[in-house]
């Protein structure tokens, strides 16, 4: 799996990047650089929301699908690349 | 100079060791998105697309304006000050304790702890929801950390108390008596902190006596689990101090939890020492036994440059693991950090005494001093100028404001108590309660300065 911690070192190690999640289909996540209890809260509440903002791209037009996920926040940036089997979640800041 | 131990190694989770399930799809998955989320990091952090935007999610309050003003008749009739107040762990309830803070031999006046609730409808600032009679003067005060009923209270005579203000009939729960365990002198600090089994809290409490003691509650009593004595020929790198004169003992006015390291404590002195210490210490005090049923420690570890006098309040920055601020009678706010002995920072407050120093607990910048001239100075170190951004007024005729708590929940309000009885409720402003951008990392920076 020596490729999978490649990939994940070069993006946590990407400028401003403060943590990078690997969550699964449940939700649960596999993979992060962050502690257990900001891991699990991240994990947890960003399925929810990437779950609810599919739902949301698919009611308006059943055709389409969500892509990518960016939460601007004061502090921060959260991106959330979604997937059928897992989510990958990272979180920079920008004005580093 | 000492080192600042590692945080946030990376780890895998769940499970650490040789044995890890091999998630089919993984590498695929990640070799698909790798490439667009690079192409998104890197776009962000040249991007000024955001720069100088702000979304105004609350009501902008523009001014800083006292709420309440919190008067017990009885205590003001009998000329005692407000020595410590505490806000309860939600937030609805502000407690305070009477005693006096000048000089004197007043042991055997009667004092009380009074409290108000200040979300319940129809609060009468002048009538306390709750009034508990005490014999003796209280000196310091400390509401339990998640049992809002449960405050417990250091007096002049050593003593220590936890009392429930759910119990109608009579409000002690647990108390130290006058034992040959507990304190001889005045307990000017007391706190909760966590214990070794789950769930479970002692009482901490410091004195004059330069003793530092952990109680568990058991029954009605206190009892004594754990103690240090701080002694003067124990305290590090003491070169500076005068020897002999007077008592050994260091004399404790002031004490402050790590809220980052549960090992660590700082201790502020009569005498103008400021000592970082450890619970874990396991060196045994200097002091003579004194029936203690437990063995004293000697717990101070490093000394920070000593100040021109008592030192009456210190505070751990609640934003960076290596900073603290402490305030005493020179009038100067000095802001230290862990790693060296000197202030990084001195800050000419007063030309009277400072009581009270508190770090706003929203903006990483921000810590506001009480002074005795009773005034309540707020400062922001992200200012070019080192003039207070506020001066807030306690209206106590120029008596001493003594002790500031800010609300743990509504963090916007700050109470203070002042010599003349009174505890002002204060409603801060907008700009000194929300964060800028580059506050933390501006706190950061002027952590790592080193001292000349």
């Amino acid at each position: 799996m020596a490729e999978v911690e490649e990939t994940l070192k070069r993006i946590q190690t990407h400028k401003g990047v403060i943590g990078t999640i690997v969550v699964n289909a449940e939700g649960i996540p596999i993979r992060t650089t962050l502690d257990n209890s900001t891991t699990v809260q991240y994990a947890g509440l960003l399925h929810q929301l990437t779950m609810k903002a599919r739902s949301t791209v698919r009611d308006i037009d059943p055709q389409n699908d969500l892509t990518f996920l960016r939460i601007r926040s004061k502090k921060h940036e959260i991106m959330v690349a979604p997937d059928k089997e897992y989510m990958l979640i990272v979180i920079q800041n920008p004005s580093e | 100079m000492l080192t600042d131990p590692q945080d946030h190694l990376a780890h895998q989770f769940p499970l650490e060791g040789e044995l890890r399930p091999t998630f089919s799809g993984l590498s695929d998955f990640l070799h698909r998105v790798e490439d667009m989320i690079v192409k998104e990091l890197a776009k962000n952090a040249k991007s000024h697309a955001f720069d100088g935007f702000d979304v105004n999610w609350e009501d902008q309050n523009e001014t800083v304006s006292c709420k309440h003003r919190l008067q017990h008749l009885v205590a003001q009739e009998k000329g005692l000050h407000v020595t410590s107040i505490s806000w309860s762990c939600t937030g609805s309830v502000i407690a305070c304790a009477f005693g006096r803070v000048d000089d004197g031999d007043w042991s055997a006046e009667k004092s009380c702890v009074c409290t108000w609730n200040l979300d319940r409808r129809g609060l009468n600032p002048k009538r306390p929801n709750t009034v508990i009679d005490v014999a003796r003067p209280v000196m310091s005060l400390s509401f339990h950390p998640t049992s809002p009923s449960l405050i417990a209270g250091g007096l002049y005579s050593g003593e220590v108390v936890v009392w429930d203000t759910n119990r109608t009939q009579d409000p002690v729960l647990a108390q130290t008596g006058m034992s040959t365990d507990a304190h001889r002198e005045p307990v000017y600090q007391v706190a909760w902190v966590p214990g070794q089994r789950r769930g479970e809290m002692l009482v901490l409490s410091a004195g004059s006596g330069g003793r530092v003691l952990l109680w568990t509650v058991d029954g009605g009593s206190l009892v004594l689990s754990a103690g240090y004595a701080l002694v003067r020929q124990q305290v590090p790198h003491n070169s500076s101090l005068s020897k002999g004169r007077g008592s050994s003992n260091v004399g404790v006015t002031s004490l402050a939890l790590s809220p980052w390291d549960s090992d660590t404590f700082l201790v502020g002195s009569e005498g103008g020492l400021v000592l970082k210490c450890s619970f874990s210490a396991q060196e045994l005090a200097a002091a003579p036994p004194d029936g203690e049923s437990v063995a004293l420690r000697a717990p101070a570890q490093f000394s920070f440059s000593p100040r021109g006098g008592p030192v009456h309040s210190l505070h751990y920055s609640p934003f960076h693991r290596n900073l603290f601020v402490s305030v005493g009678t020179d009038g100067l706010a000095r802001l230290h950090s862990l790693l060296q002995p000197d202030p990084l920072l001195s800050l000419r407050v007063s030309d009277s005494y400072l009581f009270g120093v508190r770090w706003s607990p929203t903006r990483p910048l921000v810590f506001a001093a009480a002074t005795g001239q009773g005034l309540v100075q707020i400062f922001d170190l992200g200012r070019k100028s080192l003039r207070p951004a506020a001066t807030m007024d306690q209206l106590t005729s120029g008596q001493p404001a003594y002790c500031m708590e800010f609300n743990p929940c509504q963090t916007d309000l700050l109470a203070v108590g002042n010599a003349d009885g009174s505890v002002n409720i204060w409603h801060l402003s907008t700009e000194l309660t929300e964060q800028g951008h580059r506050e933390t990392a501006q706190l950061e920076q002027l952590a790592n300065e080193v001292a000349e």
